[in-house]
């Protein structure tokens, strides 16, 4: 999530009114991860209407932003501890909001479209929708209009966390329509989603830049005035139109440009996974030796821990302490976590718990008999344990340390959960914006296959080369 | 061989009083008095179950001593306060089932201890482990794997293995039990060698004509308490006690 942007404006600032509080400052704006055609990602680089708009609104108030990609509730979350100046994320203006944050003028009238795949040419209106099933975004506007209606029409709402997905299950057949923000369909039937809208919008919330209550004042009246600066020239109808009636942004459209243009996102999210795995994978084997250790040591207590623990994380789900490392502990202690150290604890103390069982399974497998031939020459426990028994357990843990490696690996996916940027997680980010699932899924699939293999082939090698 | 009288005068090597081991609910040495002198040759023999493997193993504590003292080169083992590692030095134990460490070679085995307990540098400890090895007839082998040697040779190597900190006493445990016969006489001749040179020696064996041959004294154990003990002439042509009288009838 370290990704920010610097935009700076040192011309344009001496455009600016001198007295508006704001010129040549930097504010750090929070805002979603991928919420297209407001915020997504493409190439790499953070785009859309929001940061268009924010950008061009600070060229023209002569201050400069540095955007931080948080996620949505991180950006709110955020917001009331000050750590960012002001968010825009395609956020509507509600009277719950208000009452903690401060809302510019509306910069987006937003509303509600019904959707249905392009060769669909049964469903035309609401009255076509009985018996059918739709989908809608959970907790969404959206989401609350369909509800309000399936009884008038006899439809049932199904309700999904992403875009992205929605749109494959109308396309796959498994709900009919999908009701979700209006310019977000229409970003989405631009990039060639496969859909098509049949309804008029509904108007629906609008959109606003939020501060603090009471804080940032001067910022909030520079966004108000350069909004109304880019509404007068024209230059907001253009950003709009960029997106919403004539992308420009040409998605790739053959297999080869898409693998092209996602491939260094995905790779940046390889990257992240490996690094992950292995700075996991060599605490979990830390974590393991030791508990494995106290496994079969004589004392009770210790013992007892590591029973404990083993038992403790083999017996929760690893996304569950994902979600406690990343959003509990902060919580509990009042410190923000990283999400790499809640990353590495996650997979780390899992796995741990599998290695000890290893370790333990390991050292018992080695014949009593060794021990004695070594403690009888004089060589302390320690010592037999360490030159006599361990390289020989070492050679029988190999192969499932190596298995439990590759679960590791695939494991990490698990993390996009909480944000982590790792292979899945970029995959799912350009989806969001190119709605090509399937094939972004397939090149995926194929870089987590060539990257297991390729880890077991080389794992492969060093047991040959090290436990001849 | 050198079954004289005059032996037992020397001060005890091994000392064993009042020796008792439990399993549990099950006692297996009820009470053990023996006196080992230094440079006698003490084979045991007995039944199965007798505790014949449990008193030898009790003798350097790799069996937890419930009761009793076994003193050991003038120490205590069962004294807590003994470093029972620096006993362990002085007493090499030969394995039934040799207990070679696989994953180092027959020279690599022999210089474990010396190189680790910092006796030697494995310069040393290389050239120690070829005379070992040129001793009991291997010397080829030294760069060889465990895995590669016969089982006669394997039980050669464990015994130059366990003199390899020059102890001064040897124990084995039914060490050509798990032989194939015609290599039971490899291993007996390096055993018999050291006897001739004068080693204190513990053998618990199920060779009686072995025992006959190179023992100074022969103890007869049965139901884990030492039944008879005398010279290996008197314990195999007169032997006192029903017990023996029985055992022999079966074995001989």
């Amino acid at each position: 999530m370290g990704m920010f942007l610097v935009f700076g404006g040192a011309g344009a600032a001496m455009a600016a009114p001198a007295d508006n509080g704001v010129e040549g400052k930097t504010f750090v704006i929070g805002t979603d991860t991928t919420f297209a055609p407001f915020e997504f990602r493409e190439n790499g680089e953070l785009t859309g209407i929001d940061m268009d708009l924010v950008r061009a609104i600070a060229e023209a108030e002569g201050f400069k932003v540095e955007i931080r990609s948080l996620g949505f509730n991180a950006a709110l979350q955020a917001l009331t501890s000050n750590q960012v100046d002001g968010v825009i994320a395609g956020m509507s203006i509600t009277d719950e909001r208000k009452q903690v944050y401060d809302f510019s003028e509306p910069y987006f009238e937003s509303g509600i479209q019904m959707a249905v795949a392009k060769n669909d040419d049964t469903i035309k209106g609401y009255e076509d929708l009985k018996g059918k099933t739709v989908v809608a975004k959970t907790g969404s506007e959206g989401e609350a209009y369909a509800k309000s209606i399936a009884g008038q029409y006899g439809f049932t709402v199904k309700s999904l966390d992403q875009s992205a997905t929605m749109y494959e299950s109308v396309k796959s057949g498994s709900a009919v329509a999908v009701f979700d923000d209006y310019p977000v369909l229409a970003y989405g039937v631009a990039q060639n989603n496969g859909l098509k809208t049949v309804t008029d919008k509904v108007p629906g919330g609008s959109y606003g830049f939020a501060v603090n209550k009471g804080k940032n004042t001067a910022l909030l009246a520079a966004f108000n005035d350069g909004l109304a600066k880019l509404k007068a020239d024209g230059d907001y109808q253009k950003i709009l139109d960029k997106y919403l009636a004539n992308p420009t942004a040409a998605q790739p459209t053959t297999f080869l440009d898409l693998l092209g243009k996602s491939f260094p996102a995905l790779m940046s999210g390889l990257k992240n996974t490996l690094v992950v795995t292995i700075i996991s994978f060599a605490v979990a084997m830390a974590i393991g030796l030791l508990a494995g250790f106290m496994k079969i040591s004589h004392n009770i207590v210790l013992r007892g821990i590591a029973t404990t623990f083993v038992n403790i994380f083999r017996g929760t789900p690893l996304l569950l302490w994902a979600f406690m490392f990343y959003f509990g502990l902060p919580q509990l202690t009042g410190q923000p976590i990283n999400i790499w150290v809640a990353g590495v604890l996650t997979l780390s103390l899992n796995s741990g718990a599998y290695v000890a069982e290893i370790v333990r399974g390991g050292i018992q497998s080695v014949d009593p008999g060794q021990l004695e031939a070594s403690r009888s020459l004089g060589l302390g426990y320690g010592k037999s344990m360490q030159k006599v028994v361990v390289p020989q357990a070492f050679k029988m843990m190999t192969p499932s340390l190596i298995n439990q490696l590759i679960i590791m690996l695939k494991d990490s996916s698990l993390l996009l959960a909480i944000g982590f940027a790792e292979l899945l997680y970029q995959g799912q980010q350009i989806y969001a914006a190119n709605f090509r699932v399937t094939e972004t899924l397939l090149i995926v699939g194929v870089i987590y296959f060539v990257a297991v293999m390729a880890l077991t082939k080389l794992a492969n090698y060093a047991d040959r080369r090290f436990n001849k | 061989m050198s079954a004289s009288p005059v032996e037992t005068q020397k001060p005890a090597k091994i000392t064993v009083k009042g020796l008792r081991k439990s399993f549990g609910a099950n006692e297996v040495l009820k009470g053990i008095d023996v006196e080992i002198a230094e440079g006698e040759v003490v084979c045991v023999i007995g039944p199965s179950g007798s505790g014949k493997s449990t008193l030898l193993r009790c003798l350097n504590k790799l069996e937890e001593i419930s009761a009793g003292h076994v003193i050991v080169d003038g120490f205590d083992v069962t004294d807590p306060k003994v470093d029972i590692n620096e006993v362990r030095r002085h007493v090499g134990m030969v394995f039934q089932h040799f207990n070679l460490f696989p994953h180092m070679s027959v020279a690599e085995n022999i210089m474990l201890a010396p190189v680790e307990l910092k006796k030697a540098t494995r310069v040393e400890a290389r050239a120690q482990a070829m005379k070992l090895l040129e001793r009991v007839g291997l010397k080829e082998k030294a760069d060889a794997r465990p895995a590669s040697l016969s089982g006669g040779q394997k039980q050669r190597v464990a015994i130059a293995r366990a003199l390899a900190m020059n102890p001064g006493i040897m124990l084995f445990d039914e060490a050509t039990s798990a032989l194939d016969p015609e290599m039971v006489g490899e291993v007996l001749q390096v055993i018999r060698d050291l006897a001739a040179e004068g080693m204190t020696m513990v053998l618990v064996t199920h060779e009686m004509g072995f025992a006959k041959e190179i023992g100074d004294r022969v103890v007869f154990m049965a139901d884990g308490v030492v039944c008879e003990s005398g010279p290996p002439a008197e314990l195999f042509g007169n032997p006192q006690q029903d017990r023996t009288k029985e055992f022999l009838s079966k074995v001989l």
